[in-house]
This record gives C-alpha cells, structure tokens and sequence, in this order.
C-alpha cells in the first residue's frame, strides 16, 4: 500500500508548533464561529469604525444566533479569549494557527478561506525586540537558514505600536533568498486590549503577530494559486 | 494617495530631499510606497496612508509635514503655521441644529468672480494626478482638499435665494423621506436623487428648509456653479465621522470626501482651508473676497498626554535618553513639556491619532527608527499545557496516512445546509458546514480518475475539520469532526469501500485505544471529534516532528491523461527497476508516470507488467501521440530482447 499525504498546510502547522513550543509557545485555539465582541469589539474595533473595512466579514443570520456572531475574520480574537482565562498565569506565550474567513472574491492570492497564524506574548517588559526577536528565531527555523527581520510603521487597531514585517533570508541559494518579503502584521498589543481582557497594562506589556499560513506555502513551497489548498484534489495534495 | 513631488517642494522648500529620497524615508519611517513614476516633469508618488493618518496625511501639507518630520527639517512654508483671519460678513447667515454632528461650519462670499479654465500650472497640478480639471472655481475646491485635506463646496449666490437679505445655510438631521438631489457620479450622469433614513446629517437652505447637500458625502446639485455664475458661496465644514461613514456606505458613495470625515478630521481644518481658498480665488478667478462666517459652537480643546520614558524605552527595548524622546517628539511637531522626568505632550492639532502615551511612543519609535531595535529571543521554556485536538489530530493523521488516506482541507461553505450566512459571497457557498460526510464524497468522486496518474491503487482521503450546528434553544455550535472515505474502484461506491473502511476503524481504535462511535454512508465515516478527543487522556508531550524533505511543488495539469499497460517476458536477471529505466529513457517528458503493476515467472521466465500514464502540461493528447510514444517503448523492449506479451 502506497503511503498517504498529509496536508501541506498541517505539515507546517505541526512544524510551526514545534519550532514555538522549544519558547514556551502554547497551541491555542478558539471556535471558528465568533462573536461579534471577540472578534472586533474586544481588540478595539468598535462598531463603525473604518478599521472594519479592512476585514470584510461574514455575518451570521439573526434567527440563527443569540447575539451578533462572525466567521471570524482573523485569529486575533483568541488573543482575547487566552488573555482572559489566563490573565492570573502570566507569562502568556502563545500561537493560535487557525482557519479564518474573508468575504472576499477570491483568485490566485486570495481564498474566502484560509488559514492565519497568531502569535502573542505577554509578560512584564515584553518590547519590541522581543517581537523581533521571535519572529526571527521562528523563520530561521522554519527555512533553516539565517534570516533577518525589519519593522515598518503599520495600523491595525488591537496593537500600538502596530507594524509591518519583512523578512530577509540570508545567504541561502533559495529563490526568496537575500531580499526583503513583506511576511506579517504585528506590534505591542494595545493598551486598551490588555485592559478589556483583565490584564493590567501599566504592569503588563505584550506583542502580537499574525500571518497567513497560506502565504508561508506559497513561500516554502511555490504554490502558485492558495485555491488548490483547498479544493481537496489529491493531485495537489499528494506532491507534499 | 498620489502626490506630486513638486507640490511638496512648495512646503518643503528648495532644500527638500529629491523624490526617491522622499519615497524611502516615507517608506521606512511612516507609510508604504506603491508606486513611484515621472510624468511630465514632476514625480508622482503613490503613498499608502493608514487609516490613522487619514486626517493628517490624505494632503499634501500633510504628507510634506511628515517629510519634515523625517528630516528634522521645518517646513519652509507652512499653512497651519498661523490661525487665519478672515474679516466678517453678515450677508451669509448659519445655523447648527447638533453641534455633536457639526462641530464646525464655515462659509466664505465672493462677488464678481470669474468662472473660467484654470491656468496651466493648476490644470497641471491635477492632472498629474490624474484629475481632470472642470473650471477654475471647482479646482480650486479641489486643489485645497489635496493640499490641506478639507473637503469645499461651492454655491452660485444668485441662485440660492435670500431671505432678509441672506443667504442662509444650515445642517440638520435628515427627516424620514426628504429627498435630496446630489451631483452627478462622473460627467453626463443624471443626478442621483436619494430618499433619506433620518439618521444622515444634512446641509440645507435654512431660509426654505431645503436639503442641499448630503453632510461630508457629496455635494448637491443646488444653486450649482456654471460658466455664467458671478458670485459664489464656499462652504467647508466638520462632519461627524460615524454618521459620515455610516450613511456613505449605505448609500456606496465613498469618496475622497467622505474618507477624510471617516477618519476624524480635525475640526480646526474648515478656517485654513478658507484662508487657503481666500488666496487661491482671488488669483485666479478674480472678484472680491466679502467675508467669511465662522461657526464654531464647541471648540475642539487640545489634549495633553504624560509620557513616560520608562515606558518609551520598555516597550520599543530602547535605550533612549528624555533629551532625545523630546527632539524627536518636537520633529513632528509635538509640544513637550518636560517636568524632568514625565514629559508632557500636546500633538498638533491636525493628528487627531494622538490620543495616548502608546501612540506617543509609537512616533518615537518609528522616526527614530525601528531598525534601532536590537532582537531579543525569549529563553527556553517548556511549554504550559499541551493542545489535545492537536496532539490527537497528529496520533489520527500518522494511522491514516500508513493506510494509504491523504488529507484535504475543504471548503467551510455548502451551498445548501443548516446554517445559512446573511451576506454570502456565492449562491453556491451560501451555507456552512455541519458535517464533512458530503465534502469527503464529493473530493471522492473527483479524484477516482486521478489513481493511475498518481500511482495509486484506490483513493483514499480523510479531513479534520470543524463543522456548525444550530444549537437547541438558539444559537451557533461548532465542533472539529473526522471524516474518512474510501473508493476502491474507479466506478464509484462499491460494497468493498466498506470493507476498508471497517479495517481503518479498528486500526484507529487500536492506536486510540478506546473504541469509536462511527457513522458510516456508502464508505464514508464521520467521527465527532471533539467528543472523541475530550473522552482520552491528557497527553503530556508532543511526538517529535519529523521535518519533511524538501519539496518543490509542481503546477498540475488539468488536462485529460491516458492510460496504456504494457508487459513484457525480460531477460534472465533483469530487474523491475531496471526494466522501468529502460522504459523511462524512451518515453518522452509526456510520460508523467510508469507504475509496476505485476510481476510473475513461469517455465523460468519472468514477465513484468507496468501502467504508464501520459499527460500534457498544455493540451490534451491524442491517441495518435501516444502510440508513437508506445511505440518507442516497444522498440526498446525488443532491442532488450524482450518479448512483448
């Protein structure tokens, strides 16, 4: 009997846990059907605000729910769930990779599904060398190689300062090797976010990251359309 | 936003970095770069403002002040550098109705103006940016919104009737089914006509109660400019930025107008933004300047936020001394007042995203500079607790994949189910998931065809994934399911499936050591997952991962492959690999796969049997391509001395 495949996307789920859980990183995980509170509200998204646009989002119906809920649009919301229930167990270190939702058409780049990976870490004197710091340990490991990150100026509303990252592999003969790759959104989360999960944030400081874990595919593997991570053809599937 | 380098050097002086330094600096200190272009004679730059900065920097004052902030270079002329004055006219009257939705409206009055085409240099300056121009009254509208950022509207005096003689303007909230009549979306249209909800805020006729205009929208079609008007009306406001927003995406209208209110525009813009216009009209359209009204009922106070340094440097991992802090701070134009050791600060008026001491350190830390931030690794730890879904999803993905099963991941969406989404994208993605059991059968049906090109002998599939019900009493439920299917035969569902499907539930029971609740339809199984996992003990540490070996991932073809088998009696000590190499060397690349299909010896001699699989990357083969290719192949066997059967 030939062998199966796993796919390529729980490949680097599996790998990615790994290389976070040698810091201490717990897999965390949240449900996919989120309320309109976790997913916006509690990471300083209020109700109208034009940071809403940046996500568009599928709503449920109103018969079907018992107050306003989301396919969630990111997994940022678990940074809120975990934050909440472990607020008395600090340190907090965790990833949350996990499927997310955009009412989005979709193409070549883009998927109405996908999956994302979430990072946070929050302790006292948590900075943003740490954030740096992580993300670096994380892509060395992850394209075994040495790998250089940069910070530029970025807005999301649950972190402050908030960035965008840029990877560099370096010296590797990869074809992503030895320039600057736009990887992720992150930053030190918000004051306002640690206080609406109970933690303290003039004792507490922390970063978030999240990227898409579809992207890291495209990037490890040349995948040229994210549709087929998902359309369940074997002929994609079993070349990983 | 796109920007026009020479327009920037009007603020930032001869002495302005050139445009490609411009775009770094932008790009490594405040915002990204998409596109940086000559054209005719200037540098247009595409510069990606974030929504934060939307108040401040969707302006080119706005962006050569952010330059300046780079540099630490001042501004060599500055709009905002003085509260404009503006003499006082009682010909144009205005009333607030709720300051909360307006806190700002002002209005200027010209008479004797000129409508006639703009000069060179302002037709220039928009149409670098690809704006066309109309005339120059409505240029000029448009010149100062992309030069300080303040929306304009204009009305023809003459035809806006007066009342004691007044021309008297107003904002209030829409009444349920007012009508109002708005520009025209691009040149030719029919002016749009929209009902009213009662919760936009309007601009009216005060002196008729008629609504003119849709607040911090669009403009209507009013008392509208024409080539023939003398004397003119310039109306600049405030706008509240949720009511602006909410009642733009009802209606689809969202423009460089309504983007501005949304994102919290100063309301000490309106009056700059005249003084701007007052100057502007007067050299190109001639006339004179009447006055100017200033309604301003809640004054916007500043506010001031203690820094602390400490915390500047705790949260970037810095090591920056206070004297530093404030000369940074003082370059975007921040007020410090340092007590020795807080620092007080007091943003400019135009960055209404400096509300907190985070938002402090964050411009800190940005002009500085975050390459400045050295990597820290957090140590070593183990970790707190383990993911049982995950540990037990590997425990499942390791039995099933020794058994021949490949994963997918399919889609969330059905078209028809239980729970259906208020806003879907497509009519055949309107539902969510509550089992994998039709997802499973269908990748199933899809994939049968694909065994010979893959080298399988059945197919095999299985998929963890979560799936939705509606909760009893009200509500959503979700729960991670498994879901596996079998097709031995490439003819569909088969009484055999089953068969391996009994064999996979027991090996799974095996290694799981429990026993499954398994709902089994025509060789598809479904486990509830979750139930499953939370029934197991506590795993207390992950099974290494095996890292993979490098893989380069090839596009598929989707066109049709054909099959052909061949066999043959080998001679004495041929191997089966040496066989296939001897077919792999005279089949072309359109042979995609050569499978070992049988092997059997009789009277001492050994036949071996293989499928092989042809397949075009851009186009489908005809029979004729792969006989010639077969044929190759036999030509070889028989120069092996080979006895084809």
């Amino acid at each position: 009997m030939q062998e199966g495949h796993k796919h390529p996307l729980t490949q680097m789920v599996s790998e990615i846990n790994s290389i976070f859980a040698e810091i201490g990183f717990v897999f965390a995980e949240g449900p996919e059907a989120e309320t309109e509170v976790y997913n916006f509200d509690r990471l300083n998204v209020p109700k109208d605000h034009p940071a809403r646009d940046m996500q568009d989002t599928f709503w449920f119906r109103n018969e079907d729910v018992t107050e306003p809920m989301v396919l969630r649009t990111h997994t940022s919301p678990v940074q809120a769930r975990y934050m909440e229930s472990h607020k008395d167990n600090m340190p907090i270190r965790v990833i949350v990779p996990g499927k997310v939702f955009r009412n989005e058409a979709t193409d070549a780049t883009h998927e109405a599904q996908f999956m994302q990976l979430e990072g946070l870490y929050v302790d006292k004197g948590v900075h943003m060398g740490h954030l740096k710091g992580t993300i670096e340990y994380f892509f060395s490991k992850f394209f075994d190689g040495e790998t250089e990150v940069r910070f530029r100026p970025s807005y999301f509303p649950f972190v402050e300062p908030g960035v965008e990252v840029d990877m560099m592999l370096k010296g590797s003969d990869s074809k992503l090797a030895n320039k600057w790759i736009e990887v992720m959104g992150a930053g030190m989360v918000h004051p306002e976010v640690l206080r609406d999960s109970g933690v303290d944030p003039e004792v507490y400081s922390g970063f978030a990251f999240g990227m898409g874990i579809d992207r890291l595919a495209v990037m490890k593997y040349g995948i040229n359309d994210v549709r087929d991570l998902y359309t369940g053809d074997l002929r994609f599937v079993n070349q990983f | 936003m796109l920007v026009s380098y020479n327009w920037l050097k009007d603020y930032l002086g001869e002495g302005a970095p050139t445009a490609q330094e411009v775009a770094d600096l932008l790009g490594a200190h405040a915002f990204e770069i998409e596109d940086i272009e000559e054209r005719d004679g200037d540098t247009v730059i595409d510069i990606d403002v974030l929504p934060n900065r939307s108040s401040d920097c969707l302006s080119h004052r706005g962006i050569a002040r952010e330059v300046a902030t780079l540099t630490g270079k001042p501004l060599e002329y500055d709009p905002f550098a003085e509260t404009p004055s503006l003499p006082e006219t009682n010909q144009v009257s205005i009333s607030i109705e709720n300051t909360e939705a307006c806190p700002h409206f002002t209005a200027t009055l010209f008479t004797g103006i000129e409508v006639k085409e703009s000069p060179q240099w302002l037709q220039k300056r928009l149409a670098v940016l690809g704006q066309r121009s109309i005339n120059n009254i409505v240029d000029a509208t448009n010149y100062v919104m992309l030069a300080l950022g303040q929306p304009m509207h204009v009305y023809d005096a003459d035809l806006f009737p007066q009342v004691d003689g007044q021309w008297k303007l107003g904002a209030r909230t829409a009444q349920v089914g007012e009508t109002v009549s708005l520009l025209p979306e691009g040149a030719g249209n029919e002016p749009r006509v929209i009902e009213l909800q009662g919760t936009e805020t309007l601009v009216i006729d005060e002196g008729t109660n008629t609504p003119i205009g849709l607040a911090g929208v669009k403009g209507g079609t009013f008392a509208e400019v024409h080539a023939g008007s003398k004397n003119i009306i310039v109306e600049a406001a405030t706008w509240h930025p949720t009511i602006t927003r909410q009642t733009a995406r009802r209606l689809g209208i969202v423009i460089d107008a309504s983007k501005r209110y949304e994102n919290n525009l100063s309301p000490e813009m309106p009056l700059y933004a005249q003084a701007e216009i007052v100057k502007l009209i007067a050299d190109i359209a001639g006339g004179t300047f009447a006055g100017a009204v200033d309604v301003y009922p809640e004054k916007w106070e500043e506010t001031t936020v203690q820094v602390n340094p400490v915390n500047v440097n705790a949260l970037l991992g810095l090591e920056l001394s206070s004297e530093e802090m404030v000369t940074l701070l003082r370059q975007a134009g921040i007020v410090v007042d340092s007590n020795g050791t807080i620092l007080s600060c007091t943003g400019p008026w135009e960055r209404t995203d400096l509300s907190i001491e985070a938002d402090f350190i964050e411009e800190i830390g940005r002009i500085y500079g975050y390459d400045h931030v050295a990597s820290v690794v957090p140590g070593a730890m183990e970790v707190p607790e383990l993911n049982v879904r995950h540990f037990y999803s590997e425990q499942v993905r390791d039995v099933l994949t020794e058994l021949g099963y490949s994963e997918v991941i399919t889609s969330s969406f059905r078209k028809k189910d239980a729970i259906k989404l208020r806003n879907a994208l497509a009519s055949d993605k309107g539902c969510l998931r509550s089992s994998l059991h039709k997802n499973i059968a269908e990748v199933l049906d899809k994939n049968v065809g694909f065994v010979d090109l893959l080298g399988a002998q059945d197919t095999r599939v299985f998929e963890v994934g979560t799936v939705f019900e509606k909760k009893e009493g009200g509500g959503v439920a979700e729960h991670v399911s498994l879901a596996f299917g079998v097709r031995t035969k490439q003819s569909g569902y088969n009484p055999k499936d089953d068969v391996v499907v009994t064999e996979t539930v027991a090996a799974l029971e095996e290694k799981l050591g429990t026993t499954l609740s398994v709902s089994v339809d025509k060789a598809v199984a479904e486990i509830n997952f979750t139930e499953l996992f939370e029934s197991l003990p506590v795993p207390t540490e992950y099974e290494p991962v095996e890292i993979a070996e490098e893989i380069v991932y090839k596009p598929f073809s989707t066109f049709q492959h054909m099959t052909r088998d061949i066999a043959f009696w080998v001679s004495e000590g041929t191997s089966v690999a040496a066989a296939q190499e001897v077919i792999a060397q005279n089949a072309s690349e359109l042979c995609v796969r050569i499978t070992h299909v049988d092997e059997f010896t009789k009277d001492g001699r050994t036949s071996l049997a293989f499928r092989l699989v042809f397949q075009a990357t851009d186009r489908t083969l005809t029979d004729e391509e792969v006989n010639t290719e077969m044929e190759q192949v036999y030509t070889a066997a028989q120069e092996q001395g080979w006895e084809t059967r």
